[in-house]
């Protein structure tokens, strides 16, 4: 071989891509990676360059000359468009050869175009070789992140239309537009026109599109063919006149009392000027609800018991999967969970505040772990502890028995309305964890000077606490007071350090999800454990290394990272990759609830829609970066 | 070994015996099946560099030469040579660089012509290659785009093909190897889906048109 000549025609690949982005800003060592290892193939117009079918793609292309079409196949959009163009110097299919999936799209020549193509392997050696065009990629794939929501959105908005509530003016329930007919055509013609169309309702309406009658299902057995009714007589001659009809702006719940009053299933919706818009049946109106933010909140803060809090909690619930079914983001979804259950331990703790004198006593009630994080899911036990202060009047065993008795009976009444006792019994009835302010910091304490094992465990769960009642000025100094001890401790961080790199990314060394080796759960990986936690962790150690006071975990990346100096754009691919994870467990909760078994963590990658798949792989990837991180600054 | 029995000393110039064992390397390459797919070849698509020679007529002064292996372009797969002072040591790297595989040319009499002359006053003897000329086979497999014989400039342009550096032998062999990948698919489609069936198209005058 000849070097020279091999030097000339990789210049001419250089050439070329300096003169196109992400290329144009890579690393020049990665630059000659690339143009060494670009080959160079002609595609006729019209012919296919890479379809779903082929599998895994071993190439990522890069168009040279030509234009290239990107085209959905198969009958459910991925992305948010269906076919798009790629000019010279687009690459694709980047989210399918970062995730080793077959690609969503089918990549055809719609001209005669040259393509340079670059094995899967080195594509992602490339990555490894140059930050530029991983992040390229990165924010790539952030993109479809925001295409998989829109996609949820899709999935789950059936089940949102069921939820919606019965104040909903039928404007929003008609789903789709009318099936009507002249009152002068003949019954046979109406009756396939209704067959053609599969509805259970016919409505007759004038040229002027009002309506003048109506034919369901259940007259035509009845009207027509017990009778013998000639098919060639108009439908005028066999419709119910005048039809039941409402405005557009009637609600939900007008219809159900229509429907009732005169026995029928079917209520012919017009505007303002009495047009036909729509067809509201029964059953339409079946799954509606009435749950909504502002009612589930004031249902808490007036509740008079328990029981009124129950249905409160159930409606928690049901919120949180409309949220969820209207694509709103794991962030904001789990930040709603929290604020209402928030709410509903308050209300608890002032129900038996009624019954509890503890006036004139210093304390505030601490949520530990996940809701200490506002990153509560929908299966979480309870996690909480008490902070007081004991005056120098009292003694300390009466006051402590006090303080106990409350919160057995606000452990119990937490239980009752869905939060399930924890098992490791962290909560505030347990002595050990109704404790004075020097009580607490003397604990802290210990584990920061003594980092075994159990002491971090603790610190992972406890470090993570907030106020959800009482006095807030209690914790605040204590929280200072802890930031100045972790961050002068240097051994306890880098104990906490290697504490949160105990678990890696689930990621295979052929790039495929390592899923659990656990018989009773083949294929599945728990998202808790290898997904969320490992964003969690670290963020804890980076927060307390910082001295950032947040305690959620994007936040804590957030504030934390750009103290030490993390860009910004990083800490926010990492933030979504956590999100994105927190997203897939609720929706997997969500759905495990739906099916009556019990919300747990374990997701099989092989039931991820090809998206959510690529995307999840990419979070763990955000995961293995951020573990790195670690691992440098603490050299591990 | 038929062809190297010519390239012994005494039928020609003095072969000294690196290059004597250089060409028998090339003689124990075994030779490619042609009836095997364009997308299972190697093709390698050479074009020259010459000179005014004193008595009249081109003298090669330079080759370059481009595989297209499998279909694909790689750079890596690349030769050029000048051939000054040790013309038989280039026109050998040459033929070692070939392997045996069919040649590709755009204008065959003189580029054929003006190799196979170099062949025969460095190393003795021509060797038996397959060659396939683009200024040929285009006018035959795209008459739509433009029909009879024309220059390179035109099939290029045809297709877009950037010329680089037309005084460049490797750069204009590259441009003539993107000519031969538009060329493999187009025949594909034709049914020519193999290099014999390409060389037997290309010899027979039925087939051909414009020339």
């Amino acid at each position: 071989m000849d070097n020279t000549a091999a030097d000339t025609l990789i210049r001419t690949h250089l050439d070329f891509l300096r003169r196109h982005a992400p290329f144009d800003r890579m690393e020049a060592d990665a630059l000659r990676f690339l143009g060494e290892r670009l080959a160079t193939a002609f595609y006729p117009a019209e012919s296919e360059i890479l379809m779903p079918g082929d599998g895994a793609p071993n190439f990522f292309y890069i168009v040279y000359r030509g234009k290239v079409q990107a085209r959905q196949t198969g009958g459910v959009a991925v992305t948010e468009y269906s076919t798009l163009t790629l000019g010279p110097g687009e690459g694709f299919p980047i989210g399918a050869i970062s995730a080793g999936r077959p690609s969503t799209n089918g990549y055809l020549a719609v001209e005669d175009s040259y393509c340079f193509q670059l094995p899967a392997a080195d594509f992602l050696k490339l990555q490894e070789l140059s930050p530029s065009f991983q992040l390229f990629c990165t924010r790539y794939i952030a993109s479809l992140l925001n295409q998989s929501r829109e996609q949820l959105q899709v999935q789950f908005s059936q089940r949102a239309a069921e939820q919606q509530t019965m104040t909903t003016p039928l404007s929003g329930l008609i789903s789709k537009s009318p099936v009507a007919v002249a009152p002068g055509l003949a019954t046979r013609a109406a009756l396939e026109r209704m067959v053609e169309a599969g509805v259970g309702c016919l409505a007759v309406a004038g040229d002027d599109g009002k309506p003048v009658g109506v034919l369901t299902q259940s007259d035509i057995l009845k009207r027509i063919v017990l009778p013998g009714f000639d098919l060639t007589r108009p439908i005028a001659d066999v419709m119910t006149a005048p039809p039941h009809t409402l405005k557009a702006n009637a609600s939900a719940y007008d219809a159900a009392l229509e429907m009732a009053t005169h026995g029928v299933r079917h209520i012919l919706v017009v505007d303002a000027e009495d047009t036909l818009k729509g067809v509201i049946s029964e059953r339409d109106l079946f799954a509606l609800q009435r749950i909504g933010l502002r009612q589930i909140r004031s249902g808490i803060e007036s509740a008079a018991d328990v029981q009124a809090l129950q249905r409160a909690s159930r409606d928690i619930r049901q919120l949180a999967l409309n949220l969820l079914a209207q694509g709103i983001g794991a962030e904001q979804l789990t930040q709603f969970i929290s604020a209402l259950n928030d709410a509903l331990t308050r209300r608890i703790i002032e129900l038996n505040l009624d019954r509890h004198d503890l006036y004139g006593v210093e304390y505030a009630w601490l949520a530990f772990g996940s809701e200490g994080r506002h990153e509560q899911t929908l299966s979480t036990d309870q996690d909480n502890g008490i902070i007081y202060v004991l005056p120098e009047w009292a003694d300390k065993e009466p006051l402590k028995l006090r303080l106990l008795e409350f919160a057995r009976d606000v452990n119990n009444d937490l239980a009752a309305c869905g939060f399930p006792l924890c098992e490791g019994n962290i909560m505030a009835s347990n002595p050990d964890l109704c404790l004075t302010f020097d009580e607490w910091r003397e604990k802290f304490g210990s584990w920061i000077r003594e980092p075994h094992p159990e002491a971090l465990l603790n610190a992972t769960i406890f470090f993570d606490y907030r106020v959800l009642y009482g006095d807030e000025k209690l914790a605040h100094t204590l929280r200072h007071w802890l930031l100045s001890m972790t961050g002068g401790t240097p051994a306890f961080l880098k104990a906490m350090a290697a504490n949160a790199l105990d678990v890696s990314p689930p990621l295979g060394k052929i790039r495929d999800f390592v899923t659990d080796d656990d018989p009773r759960h083949p294929g599945t990986i728990d998202l808790k454990k290898f997904g969320a936690r490992l964003f969690v962790d670290a963020a804890r150690v980076l927060s307390l290394r910082a001295g950032v006071e947040a305690t959620s975990t994007a936040q804590r990346l957030r504030q934390a990272g750009s103290r030490i100096g993390m860009p910004a754009e990083e800490l926010s691919a990492m933030a979504d990759g956590f999100h994105f994870i927190q997203l897939l467990r609720l929706r997997h909760q969500h759905l495990d609830t739906d099916h009556g078994s019990s919300g747990d963590n374990r997701v099989k990658p092989d039931d991820l829609n090809e998206l959510d798949r690529r995307i999840l792989k990419e979070a763990f990837r955000q995961a293995r970066k951020i573990q790195l991180r670690l691992k440098l600054d603490y050299q591990i | 070994m038929n062809w190297l029995s010519r390239l012994l000393p005494g039928s020609g110039p003095a072969l000294d015996p690196a290059l004597r064992s250089t060409l028998e390397a090339i003689a124990a390459i075994p030779t490619p099946d042609l009836s095997r797919s364009h997308y299972e070849t190697r093709y390698v698509v050479v074009n020259t560099e010459t000179g005014p020679m004193d008595g009249g007529g081109q003298r090669l002064l330079a080759v370059g030469a481009v595989a297209i292996n499998k279909g694909l372009l790689h750079p890596g797969d690349a030769f050029q040579a000048r051939l000054g002072s040790a013309p038989a040591g280039a026109m050998a790297a040459l033929l070692k660089f070939i392997a045996k595989a069919p040649v590709v040319v755009y204008n065959a009499p003189f580029n054929q012509g003006t190799l196979e002359r170099a062949f025969e006053n460095n190393l003795g003897s021509i060797p038996p290659l397959d060659w396939l000329d683009l200024m040929v086979l285009m006018p035959s497999l795209y008459p739509e785009r433009i029909a009879g014989q024309a220059r390179m400039d035109a099939w290029l342009g045809a297709f877009g093909i950037e010329r680089l550096d037309h005084r460049d032998a490797l750069l204009e062999a590259l441009a003539v190897a993107q000519l031969h990948q538009v060329a493999l698919a187009r025949a594909k489609q034709q049914g020519l889906g193999s290099p014999r069936e390409l060389l037997d198209a290309q010899s027979s005058r039925k087939w051909l048109r414009g020339s």
